[in-house]
């Protein structure tokens, strides 16, 4: 599914609201991040921004988990944060989808992107 | 020659030699009398050996010594050369492209060092590093490798067959036998060359059935199923997955583009309006130096026109020479982030506007993408 289409299913409905987040932040263009549960009443109200920060500062990761946030920070060295394709603002809701899990227990997933910035070519004035 | 041997006559061999029919008129009749009678030849090749001998009546002519035939067969006939030893080294798994390119340093530094990065590799919400054993699992799953390389990794895990031909040429033992003295159909004749053939096929490859058993001996405690797979992609040179995947340089020899699909996705013009771009494959050459480039026909503010293999006009950003996984990863990611995310509509960055300038300058028309 593209971003594109993406964007026209985002709409969860007010029973999804209460479920587990999920939120996995991923350095760049790769294709796994770093995960992050967060259970009904502790993410609700609070900036997706806050949420990513609390992700990345979080003690006791893995070896694994530690490559993943260098990878991240490497990123938003003057990158920024992107979900569904635009720079996240607002709440975790604003960008959740509902997914089930294999044992089929649902919950609200929000993948971000840390995007190291490249703007590309010259400008079309200085042409 | 092929005639010859094509043909339906029966030949004779006798001492290393073949004999043909000999056409019998008055004048040869007359000629093998004179012959027989003791006139010596002028420039006899082997005096001990007859030049006619005479079998259940019929008069044969001395004609090719085997051994000879055997040794130029390549200089008389390259073309049925060509094909008996391909036949023979695909019969031994010895193609020249597998050999050349099971699992080079190259190859294997994008199996096992580049694709994971972008490909799923775990499922539901775990996320683990994954072995590289793992690695040619998932790549199993969802690859669809055909049948017959599951066939030729049975073949590459047989090391007994080899290892006799390599023993056989230590000893110096002829890999052929030659054949027996008496009449032959040209059939049999034809067969036995054929296989005489394929053994000195063999015996110059020494040094390559060497190599080979020595790397089938690396492998040889690998699972026949991920044989398959490396044997799929040394000889096929490319690889799909989840929109990552990687194609072997038609230019050059053991060099890969490496690439990356973008996917469906929107750019903004000047006035917020949105142009809705289709996937392309943001790539890089395993040749350095290595600046990202779009593999399709493509149009995009960021390539100067509308063709195949155009470089992504990157700012601030210069591709490290050496190659390392870490740096093909990073100049794919500047190349996607900059075709994805790069144009800023405000700043009309890049060679073309998404939006109509009127200026008296020929650009690039986006309209077709309006959404």
């Amino acid at each position: 599914m593209t971003d594109v289409e993406i964007k026209k299913t985002l709409e969860i409905d007010e029973a999804e609201k209460l479920l587990p987040l999920v939120l996995e932040i991923i350095p760049g263009h790769a294709a796994e991040g770093l995960i992050d549960i967060y259970e009904p009443g502790s993410y609700e109200g609070k900036s997706l921004r806050k949420l990513c920060d609390r992700t990345l500062n979080k003690k006791n990761l893995s070896i694994e988990e530690q490559l993943i946030v260098e990878d991240v920070n490497r990123q938003l060295k003057g990158g920024k944060f992107l979900s569904r394709g635009q720079e996240i603002e607002g709440t975790a809701l604003e960008y959740a989808v509902s997914e089930k899990t294999e044992a089929g227990e649902k919950y609200l997933y929000v993948p971000i992107r840390a995007i190291k910035p490249q703007e590309g070519g010259i400008r079309i004035d200085d042409c | 020659m092929k005639q010859l041997f094509d043909s339906d006559l029966e030949l004779v061999v006798e001492t290393d030699f073949i004999y043909m029919p000999l056409l019998f008129d008055p004048e040869i009749e007359r000629e093998i009398q004179d012959f027989q009678s003791g006139k010596p030849l002028e420039n006899p090749i082997k005096p001990e050996t007859k030049s006619i001998i005479k079998l259940k009546g019929k008069h044969f002519i001395k004609t090719l010594n085997l051994h000879s035939f055997i040794d130029n067969y390549e200089a008389i006939n390259p073309y049925s050369y060509q094909r008996l030893r391909n036949e023979c080294l695909r019969k031994y798994q010895l193609t020249r492209e597998v050999d050349g390119h099971f699992l080079d340093e190259t190859l294997r530094l994008i199996l096992f060092r580049i694709t994971p990065y972008f490909i799923k590799k775990n499922k539901g919400l775990n996320r683990k590093k994954i072995s590289d054993e793992e690695i040619l699992d998932l790549i199993g799953e969802k690859t669809n490798i055909p049948e017959k390389y599951y066939k030729e990794a049975k073949t590459f895990g047989d090391l007994k067959p080899l290892k006799k031909i390599l023993e056989e040429l230590k000893n110096q033992k002829p890999l052929f036998k030659m054949t027996e003295n008496g009449l032959h159909s040209d059939r049999k004749l034809h067969d036995w060359i054929h296989k005489a053939i394929q053994a000195k096929v063999m015996a110059s490859e020494h040094h390559r059935i060497e190599k080979a058993l020595k790397l089938r001996e690396q492998w040889n405690q690998t699972k026949p199923e991920h044989i398959a797979i490396l044997l799929y992609i040394a000889d096929t040179g490319s690889l799909e997955i989840d929109g990552f995947g990687f194609t072997r340089h038609n230019s050059y020899k053991g060099e890969y583009l490496v690439y990356k699909r973008t996917g469906d996705y929107v750019l903004k013009d000047y006035y917020a309006r949105s142009y809705l771009f289709p996937e392309c494959r943001v790539a890089v050459s395993t040749y350095s130096p290595s600046m990202p480039f779009v593999m399709e026909k493509y149009k995009h503010p960021f390539l100067l026109g509308h063709k195949t293999g155009q470089e992504i006009c990157m700012k601030d950003f210069v591709p490290s020479n050496e190659f390392k996984a870490e740096n093909v990863i990073r100049t794919l990611e500047e190349g996607l982030t900059a075709m994805r995310y790069g144009y800023n509509g405000r700043k009309r960055n890049g060679y073309h506007s998404l939006d109509k300038m009127w200026v008296h300058i020929p650009t690039i028309d986006f309209e077709d993408y309006r959404i």
